[in-house]
């Protein structure tokens, strides 16, 4: 199939996308290579192959290049943000919704591969050990030259993880949503085991990858069964044929329950959330702050579709709105919990995306209940997507905190922040605002998304209470339960606090163990400072106003 | 001269700075449009200099060319500076007044209410406070206070400050709260709402116990700090009821809204004069704790232990001011030509009252004091006391329709608002200047081994017969004390003599409770007359009592510019500005500062012949007896007791060489037996009141507090403590299940899956 100018425009960051692969393949090759046509002397220079040229073997190329193209497919997503509408074939639909979407994508994506190009950096200067070197001198060599190695294959994985991404948010059809998904998660999968020389990255990667395939394969033999009850795996048919059903009907309700195991587990729910830790504290930071936010950002885009988009009735409450809510109650209990004592940073902080991903879930499951107006449902919708959009400044920046730290081999323990305020105020800083907007401290932009997320909910359920009560426990008790959701969260973010707050306090009051100061690493430093602005500037005034107008727009066409 | 020119060289980095309002005006920008640089300058410049003061400590360029930010400071000073002058001189010419200013506007979100039975939701509960400007004759004024001063200040400071090695490279973070302290003063004068004004004033709090503490390894200077803060605060509460009432009482604290109409309240209900009259008490509260004044005085002695500077500026020339600005702004509340309340003369007398107390009772202290800037913290609070007895008379007048003699008051107040500032801005430089120079002379001989560590370089009694070593100092010092004093047609005289005036006009007029203010104010006169004379002989006069005074002179341009400049200001403003209406157009009779008779002479004759032979009969003796008291009783009782000509040899300049030899004429009288009386002690010791808050404090809220913190540790520690333990057994429990098998992984999940059948089959 030949694309039309205007499709190309319209997934003008895709393609970009698809040509940094192709190249990421292609360039690191080429060579002075030439090849003597047969039967004459002459002999023809094919390029690709042979003696590398200065550039072509330079370690650093893939990594910049790709962060060329991330940047780029992320400027072109932000251009077209207010304009993209249209479809291609019948699988694949571009909304300001879809391209919201992209942009956080990218966006996470990104910085993940700015702080890479410092967390596995490629080393011109790289050689092979000789016979006088020490043992200790001749291992870091090698690893240098192994990190030199495998450069491109990180940075092609990270570029399918993000077309796949991409491409799943853009499409109509289940099928192909589970194939842009596969393409994600597969790539993520090898990124968390990457590392594989340490011994925590291997095991957390295999781990995440059987959960992980487990939860795949339950996902398609979901969709075969809806499949099988609809004969169409296209979004509007199977919305249709869901609102004509008169009661429910077995075939699809177990296919929509299994399906919900899958992205479950993709956007760490309990109880298909225990692999998370582990492949978040087995990867690097980078790959851990993708995984916690935009492939959460994607596991909540699936869930939009198959819970609001096909099984939302017009009138009264969805099957599985209680059964939602109650695994949202587990699920940031759990997570606020197994957080609060966790000592390893990166687990705490996977912990505390559980948490987060129970708060968006118990916001779906206020919508699912019905019995809010539809400027009330939307209003709670718009909550989750802004706080899928500022999580990659605050949690991602988090992470990218850690990768300060793992540059010089630590961030596996709490005391390796210890005295971090002293090391380096700037970077302690950063952390100290992203923990407090993790907690949701007013006027960080984490505190507005909680805000809205319980406002909405509140919303929706308090018409429901008596309205002759006079005092609060009578009306408490005649209140919907959804409303206790709310109340849930408020509890959840309150214990949360404690933890949160342990970061800073080790950063600030603990004697670091060593006075050095943290690696200068310009562009990774420059990338956490901005995203620290950022936090502050999205949680109040006009840089709230214009998120929220943005993510209100992209909302409306959904 | 060579150093001289290159500390010259340091001014050409504020050039930009100078060059924006020029520019703006050329290309035909209106002045409102841009009163935000005059806050923006110094805000932006507060983090500036803080984050690179922190980055380039101890940078060459850094310390020596930016003078530690000092001159990035001078700049953005310089910025506001023009700025508002720009916005004086158009505001001049057009007249009128200035509201301006888009609503800044605040989160808005979907809000539940419950109204009509039922709950709701409405949009947009709150609409949000708008940031606008309110430009009278009064806000400008003291913008113009505000901001010349600071410019000054903080030029004299670059001199002071970083020539000081006790300083060690923290000065960055002088300047930075610095310029957040002159932000905080701008944007007070600017507000066009009371909720501004309070944010600004607390700005302005939070940045004065910032510089108070500025040493705050020394103990005294962190107890300092600590008590301005603290008793600011108790002011501050009530500041915060009082606005809370307003705003009961008309729905806004917007001035435009609140002034428009004093007597209609929210929908249009009459304004009950009680209540109001409590708002406004609360309100007269806060200024009382934010000017020092009786019985919330007691921080300002204290807080001179901040550098000399911050005394200058923050401690007599705009802060202190905030307090007298929010009392002005009172006025329309009970002008009942203008829609006011009537019925609320109790409030005029309460606030004269008060300022007669507190000016009676500063000046007695400053008698005794012998650190230099107590002497003057105590002026300070005696002259504010002063302006305080004008405004209560006001009031007064204002509220008994009394229209004339309270505008007049009115103008005379903020005139004398304007005088005080500038000569006790220039007063406190020059007592730094003093200072510093005793300083290093003491340095230089510490040097050659004369140790003595118990030296105060800011004790009078060290000083004496300094005049021919500061000259510059010595005839700065001698204007501002004139025009403290009141010596006829200095600075201060002009407005002293209406406040004086008015409030026996007052008393003459009706308000009999009116006599006591009345009477101290007269008595205070004469006292002021007698502690400026003293310090200045102390200081300038007589033979050095300490062998250091040798080694003194004045060493850096950075001083002495602003002391020659705020010399002709205060020797010739009062003056010239009375001649220009300056009264009048204070308190809004008048739309122009210009002469208002024929021509310039006859301006004169009628000024002079109005101030020193009023119509009225009364209020002519009741002059005289003011410039008796204060221009010869007072200076001629100090000059017997302190005065006495330089020692022989040594040359001043001739006005002063002049006034020391004839301080030396009076003869001598021995003031032992006086010194060591009972009174003198009470005196000495602040008449008990710190004491007394100390007494009161021990007995009232330190037990509370360790009830309060025993409850706090046990009962809701104890409590927290229990959840905290508990989520951690909690927490303990749930990463078991977390066996880091993936086995085990996959069986919660398979749990969780039928677990999701189940419920699903449960629900429906």
């Amino acid at each position: 199939m030949i694309l039309s100018y205007e499709e190309m425009e319209l997934i003008l960051p895709e393609l970009i996308l698809v040509l940094g692969i192709i190249l990421s393949i292609l360039l690191p090759n080429v060579g002075d290579a030439k090849m003597r046509l047969p039967l004459t002397r002459m002999r023809i220079p094919i390029f690709i192959g042979g003696t590398r040229f200065k550039l072509t073997a330079d370690p650093r190329l893939p990594g910049r290049m790709t962060v060329a193209i991330f940047s780029l497919a992320f400027l072109f997503s932000f251009l077209e943000i207010k304009s993209a509408s249209g479809t291609i074939g019948d699988v694949i639909e571009v909304t300001q919704f879809t391209r919201l979407m992209s942009f956080i994508f990218y966006g996470a994506l990104l910085l993940a591969c700015i702080a890479t190009t410092y967390r596995m950096p490629a080393k011109v200067t790289a050689r092979a050990p000789k016979d006088s070197d020490s043992e200790a001198r001749s291992n870091a060599l090698i690893s240098a030259l192994m990190d030199n190695r495998r450069q491109v294959d990180f940075y092609i994985l990270m570029m399918m993880v993000g077309l796949g991404m991409s491409l799943m948010a853009m499409s109509t059809n289940l099928f192909f949503m589970f194939v842009s998904i596969e393409l994600a998660s597969l790539a993520a999968y090898i990124l968390v085991a990457f590392h594989k020389e340490e011994a925590t990255g291997g095991e957390a990667g295999a781990k995440y990858f059987i959960v992980g395939s487990v939860a795949s394969a339950t996902g398609i033999y979901g969709m075969s069964l809806v499949y099988l009850w609809a004969g169409d795996l296209d979004f509007d048919t199977l919305s249709n044929s869901w609102s004509s059903m008169d009661s429910l009907d077995p075939l699809a309700v177990i296919g929509v329950g299994l399906m919900l195991v899958a992205f479950g587990f993709k956007v760490s729910a309990a109880p298909f959330h225990l692999a998370a830790p582990d492949a978040y504290a087995g990867s690097s930071s980078p790959v851990a702050g993708v995984l916690a936010t935009a492939s959460k950002a994607m596991g909540f885009v699936a869930l939009f579709r198959v819970l609001i988009q096909i099984t939302m009735p017009e009138e009264g409450d969805a099957f599985w709105y209680v059964l939602l809510a109650i695994i949202a109650i587990i699920t940031m209990t759990w997570g606020n919990l197994a957080a609060l004592t966790s000592r390893n940073p990166k687990r705490m902080l996977a912990y505390s995306s559980v948490a987060h991903a129970g708060y968006m879930l118990a916001a779906i499951a206020a919508v699912g209940s019905g019995l809010g107006s539809s400027e009330a449902n939307e209003m709670v919708l718009i909550a989750i997507v802004f706080h899928l959009t500022i999580l990659v400044l605050f949690k991602l920046g988090a992470f990218l905190v850690l990768s300060m730290l793992e540059i010089e081999g630590r961030s596996h323990q709490l005391k390796d922040l210890h005295g971090l305020a002293s090391r380096d105020p700037m970077m302690a800083g950063s952390m100290f605002i992203f923990m407090l907007a993790l907690a949701g401290v007013p006027p960080l932009s984490g505190f507005l998304s909680k805000l809205l997320m319980i406002n909405g909910i509140v919303n929706i359920s308090a018409g429901t209470g008596s309205s002759s009560a006079d005092a609060i426990l009578p009306w408490a008790e005649s209140v919907d339960p959804v409303f206790w959701l709310a109340i849930a969260i408020v509890i959840n973010s309150a214990l949360s606090l404690f933890y949160y707050l342990r970061i800073c306090l080790v950063m600030f009051f603990e004697e670091p163990e060593s006075s050095k100061p943290l690696r200068s690493a310009y562009f990774l430093r420059n990338s956490i400072i901005v995203l620290t602005f950022l936090t502050v500037f999205f949680g109040i005034g006009s840089g709230a106003e214009y998120l929220l107008g943005l993510v209100t727009d992209a909302v409306s066409t959904m | 001269m060579g150093e001289n020119k290159q500390e010259w060289d340091r001014l050409l980095y504020i050039i930009p700075f100078l060059l924006v309002v020029p520019y703006l005006y050329l290309t035909n920008e209106n002045s409102t449009d841009y009163w935000w640089l005059i806050i923006a300058s110094p805000f932006i410049f507060f983090f500036i200099i803080a984050i690179v003061g922190q980055i380039w400590n101890k940078h060459n360029f850094w310390v020596n060319n930016l003078k530690e930010g000092g001159v990035l400071g001078l700049g953005a000073l310089s910025l506001s500076l023009s700025t508002s002058i720009w916005m004086i001189c158009d505001y001049l010419s057009d007249h009128g007044h200035v509201e301006t200013g888009e609503p800044l506007s605040w989160l808005s979100f979907d809000v539940l209410t419950y109204g009509d039975d039922s709950w709701s939701i409405a949009t947009s509960g709150f609409s949000g406070i708008g940031f606008g400007i309110y430009l009278d004759s009064l806000s400008i004024m003291l913008l113009f206070v505000a901001t010349f001063l600071c410019f000054l200040i903080c030029w004299f400071a670059i001199g002071y400050m970083t020539t000081d090695s006790i300083n060690d490279n923290s000065n960055h973070r002088f300047f930075a709260e610095f310029v957040l302290f002159s932000m905080g003063m701008f944007g007070m004068v600017l507000a066009d709402n009371f909720l501004w004004l309070f944010i600004f004033w607390e700005i302005m709090g939070l940045c004065s116990y910032l510089l108070i503490g500025f040493y705050y390894w020394k103990p005294s200077a962190a107890y300092a700090a600590k008590k301005a803060f603290l008793t600011t605060r108790v002011g501050d509460v009530f500041l915060m009821i009082g606005l809370l009432m307003l705003y009961d009482i008309y729905g806004s604290l917007d001035f435009a809204v609140v002034f428009d109409h004093p007597d209609t309240g929210v929908g249009g209900v009459a304004v009950d004069s009680a209540e109001l009259q409590t708002a406004l008490l609360m309100l007269f509260i806060g200024a009382v704790g934010k000017s020092a004044q009786f019985p919330l005085h007691v921080w300002l002695p204290d807080a001179m232990e901040g550098p000399t500077p911050v005394s200058a500026l923050i401690h007599a020339a705009t802060m202190v001011n905030a307090g007298l600005y929010l009392v002005a702004r009172m006025v329309p509340f009970v002008d009942i030509h203008h829609h006011g309340v009537a019925g609320m003369e109790e409030l005029g007398l309460i606030v004269a009252w008060i300022g007669g107390i507190t000016a009676f009772m500063a000046a007695a202290i400053a008698f005794v004091q012998n650190d230099i800037k107590k002497v003057l913290a105590y002026s300070t609070m005696s002259q504010l006391a002063y302006i305080f007895t004008g405004l209560g008379a006001t009031l007064w007048l204002f509220n008994s329709g009394k229209h004339h003699a309270g505008a007049l008051v009115f103008g005379g107040s903020l005139f004398h608002l304007f005088n005080h500032a500038m000569a006790k801005g220039m007063l406190f430089m020059a007592s730094g200047s003093v200072i510093h120079e005793v300083h290093h002379a003491h340095d230089h001989l510490h040097h050659h081994g004369d140790d003595d560590h118990d030296f105060d370089p800011q004790d009078m009694r060290n000083m004496g017969g300094l005049a021919s070593k500061l000259p510059v100092t010595a005839t700065a010092m001698m204007f501002g004390s004139m025009s403290i004093i009141g010596i006829p047609l200095i600075g201060g005289f002009w407005s002293k003599e209406v406040i004086i005036a008015k409030t026996w006009y007052a008393y003459f007029h009706g308000a009999e409770e009116l006599i006591g203010p009345a009477l101290l104010l007269l008595a205070t006169a004469g006292m002021t007359g007698f502690y400026m004379s003293r310090m200045w002989f102390m200081t300038f006069a007589g033979e050095p009592k300490n062998q250091l005074v040798d080694h003194v002179h004045e060493t850096t341009p950075w001083i002495k510019t602003p002391l020659v400049i705020l010399s002709i200001i205060t020797a010739i403003g009062g003056f010239g500005l009375a001649l220009y209406g300056m009264v009048d157009w204070l308190s809004g009779e008048e739309n122009h500062l210009s002469i208002h008779k024929a021509t310039f002479l006859k301006q004169v004759i009628y000024e002079l012949d109005h101030a020193f032979l009023p119509d009225d009969l009364k209020l002519r003796y009741v002059g005289w007896t003011t410039i008796f008291l204060s221009f010869i009783i007072g200076p001629v009782m100090a000059a017997r007791i302190y005065g006495g000509a330089l020692k022989e040899g040594e040359k001043a300049t001739p006005v002063i060489h002049w006034l020391t030899s004839l301080s030396g004429k009076f003869g001598s009288q021995n003031v032992d037996e006086i010194a060591n009386s009972q009174l003198a002690d009470a005196l000495q010791n602040r008449l008990y009141f710190d004491d007394l808050y100390e007494g009161i404090l021990a007995r009232t809220i330190i037990p509370f507090s360790n009830f309060t913190a025993w409850f706090d540790r046990t009962v809701i520690d104890g409590v927290i403590k229990q959840i905290e333990s508990n989520s951690v057994l909690g927490s303990v429990q749930i990463r078991k299940v977390t066996t880091g098998s993936a086995r085990d992984y996959i069986l919660m999940a398979a749990v969780g899956a039928l677990s999701i059948f189940a419920l699903i089959w449960g629900v429906n």
